[in-house]
């Protein structure tokens, strides 16, 4: 190479709960594949290690996964390659990258905290994004991840007492974590879904308001769950995929109007870094 | 009831220690004591004794309390030990001792034994299932509180339940208990706890079921050590007849501990639209490792609409398994229950709800077990 270039570290964003079945996973696809189309290299790795649903939810068929990633970085060292460990997401013009939650639960079991670090290391230098989807749980493995976010989403959902217990532990357990203010987003998945609580009185407890509200739309989620499109990208306008298009916006410090990236060139980045 | 005690134990210093102990203590006075079998054997009898406290630690245990036996048919034994040993002590009591303690005791401590012996007796035979699920909001914690209660109605035994989902278990806000400790100090105290003082760390639901509560923030969740947990488990299973083990989601350290220590391992999964039955399957994959796995490993599946037996085939098909229970989803009885913390089951006795948790209930009790006869 001819000139040196300056590292630069993408952005992390993790999707992060300490309730279950909140859609982290929904949400985490959807605004990797908004991040996509607004022409950003977004990176999605699948951090549920044992029941990972993001290859699912795309309908990907993984043939590398975390998995071989660890063990590839623990034997090559500095030759190591995350690039080859990654599946390709394609939707029309919109492409993302997918770090696959290991096969078989053996493997799972057997990833290490600070082998995933270095991976993500790597995925950050080489894309503006790298998205992570967690389970439920302050593990060593999550709370790394943790530190090494530049932003944490944490969601939730209204949905009866012991979940509002474990929103309020876990934001309470976050700011414990001393980090800044701004690192912290709060959003509340499934807004107006039937339940016996307000989202006010969830606010009051938690001592903050949201700063992204997204609506219950279980059929739209569904379907796109179903169909293996993120709702983004799927076409038809819904309160809901709208709603993700506007938090997505929110990761980035441009406006909505950002030119879109040129699929059509074959000398994108990525076969750049493929060669 | 007034209990007049023959103490035999070896060391001197110990059985002037006990003796003290037992003076002191209301309810409890000392007929005799012995550092001599023979003696005890011989000569006790006189003093009309109703409870032997009989040291057995370093002896041949079961040879000694048969001697005892045959001369005191008619009086309750309790057996002594330096420490905590599980297999001993169910051993022993299912050789006809009333149960085991730990010396030297407190009055408080020797108080409680007796209570609990009175009311239970010793549990020697015990059912310990944990129920698993691969991903979290299986509904599983819903079925544990429903069924403890369901159990202790049809059965009138001692249902225990450990809540070692140690980051967010939520089994003290399903009862609205306000638990004084959780398992974090049962297990850091494990070394100095036998049952009878374990029992203290339960939190009281009602005269049946007891839960062990899960922790009060997730930071100490680090602290509880398998081998202690393990520990923790055997001890409550001579405490009740059945133990019901809440774990945390997917396969880690304490799921596994509790898997491997239950006879019955309940896979639990809610049906929510996703992809809950690869999952499960992927997790049964894991179980069939186990010995006897289709006689341990059952699943259970929530939010199942609707809740009929055509639903209960279906998934059996789709995951290559039988399904041994569905629960239908009751989000309005169950939420309402919770944030009250009642029971699905009191409130509507009649819902599906409570006609699945029953037919569980019926599967658990159903099993013939031989059961140590109180005297």
């Amino acid at each position: 190479m001819a000139e040196e270039k300056i590292n630069v570290n993408g952005t992390v964003i993790t999707f992060f709960s300490t309730a279950s079945a909140v859609g982290k996973t929904l949400v985490s696809c959807n605004v990797a594949a908004e991040l996509a189309r607004l022409g950003h290299r977004v990176c999605l790795a699948d951090l549920d290690l044992q029941f990972g649903d993001v290859c699912n939810y795309l309908q990907l068929m993984p043939q590398q996964t975390l998995a071989d990633a660890q063990n590839a970085i623990h034997v090559q060292g500095d030759a190591f390659h995350v690039e080859q460990y990654l599946t390709m997401y394609t939707h029309d013009q919109t492409r993302f990258y997918v770090l696959a939650s290991p096969q078989r639960l053996d493997e799972a079991y057997n990833i290490q905290a600070a082998e995933v670090r270095k991976i993500i290391q790597h995925l950050r230098s080489m894309f503006d994004y790298v998205l992570l989807d967690t389970t439920s749980m302050f593990s060593v493995l999550n709370l790394s991840m943790l530190d090494m976010s530049t932003i944490v989403t944490f969601l939730g959902i209204v949905d009866f007492l012991p979940t509002i217990k474990n929103m309020k532990i876990g934001n309470d357990t976050l700011k414990n974590l001393n980090y800044d203010i701004n690192k912290i987003r709060l959003v509340l998945n499934r807004s107006d879904s039937v339940t016996r609580i307000s989202r006010e009185d969830v606010e009051e407890l938690l001592g903050e308001s949201f700063d992204y509200i997204l609506p219950n739309d279980f059929k739209a989620a569904n379907r796109s769950i179903k169909d293996g499109v993120p709702l983004v990208l799927g076409g038809d306008q819904t309160p809901l995929g709208d709603a993700l298009c506007d938090m997505a916006a929110q990761y980035t410090n441009r406006g909505l109007d950002d030119e879109v990236y040129d699929e059509g060139n074959n000398n994108s980045w990525f076969s750049r870094l493929f060669h | 009831m007034k209990y007049r005690v023959l103490l035999v134990e070896g060391n001197r210093l110990m059985m002037e220690q006990l003796a003290n102990v037992i003076n002191q203590t209301p309810d409890f006075e000392l007929a005799a004591k012995y550092q001599s079998d023979s003696d005890a054997l011989g000569q006790g009898g006189v003093f009309k004794p109703n409870l032997i406290l009989l040291d057995v630690e370093n002896r041949n245990a079961p040879e000694i309390l048969a001697d005892f036996r045959r001369v005191y048919p008619d009086t309750s034994i309790v057996c002594m030990g330096d420490h905590w040993q599980a297999e001993v002590a169910s051993h022993l009591v299912r050789e006809g001792a009333r149960g085991y303690i730990i010396k030297p005791f407190t009055g408080e401590y020797l108080v409680k034994a007796m209570q609990q012996f009175a009311k239970t007796g010793m549990e020697v035979t015990n059912r310990t299932v944990s129920f698993f699920s691969p991903k979290g909001k299986s509904g599983k914690t819903t079925v544990i509180a429903n069924l403890a209660m369901c159990l202790a109605n049809k059965t009138g035994e001692q249902i225990g339940i450990i809540d070692a989902d140690l980051q967010f278990g939520d089994m003290a806000v399903f009862f609205n208990l306000k638990p004084k400790s959780t398992i974090v100090e049962a297990v850091r105290d494990v070394d100095f706890l036998s049952p009878i003082s374990l029992s203290g760390y339960f939190t009281e639901v009602n005269d049946r079921v007891k839960v062990l509560c899960g922790t009060a923030n997730p930071s100490l969740s680090d602290r509880v050590e398998i081998e202690s947990f393990i520990r923790v488990i055997h001890m409550a299973q001579s405490l009740f007849r059945y133990v019901l083990i809440d774990v945390p989601p997917g396969f880690n350290p304490t799921s596994i501990a509790a898997a491997e220590q239950s006879d019955t391992v309940y896979l639990v999964s809610m049906i929510n639209g996703g992809f809950e039955v690869q999952h499960m399957r992927r997790a049964l994959e894991i179980f069939e490792g186990l010995d006897r796995h289709e006689e341990i490993v059952r699943t259970i599946f929530t939010r199942v609409t609707p809740c009929d037996i055509a639903s209960q085939k279906r998934l059996e098909q789709e995951l290559g398994y039988p399904v041994d229970c569905i629960v239908p989803n009751e989000y309005q009885i169950v939420s309402n229950a919770a944030d009250n913390g009642r029971m699905a089951l009191d409130i509507e006795p009649d819902s599906q709800l409570t006609r699945s948790i029953n037919k569980l209930a019926a599967q658990l009790t159903g099993h013939k077990q031989i059961r140590w006869d109180q005297p």
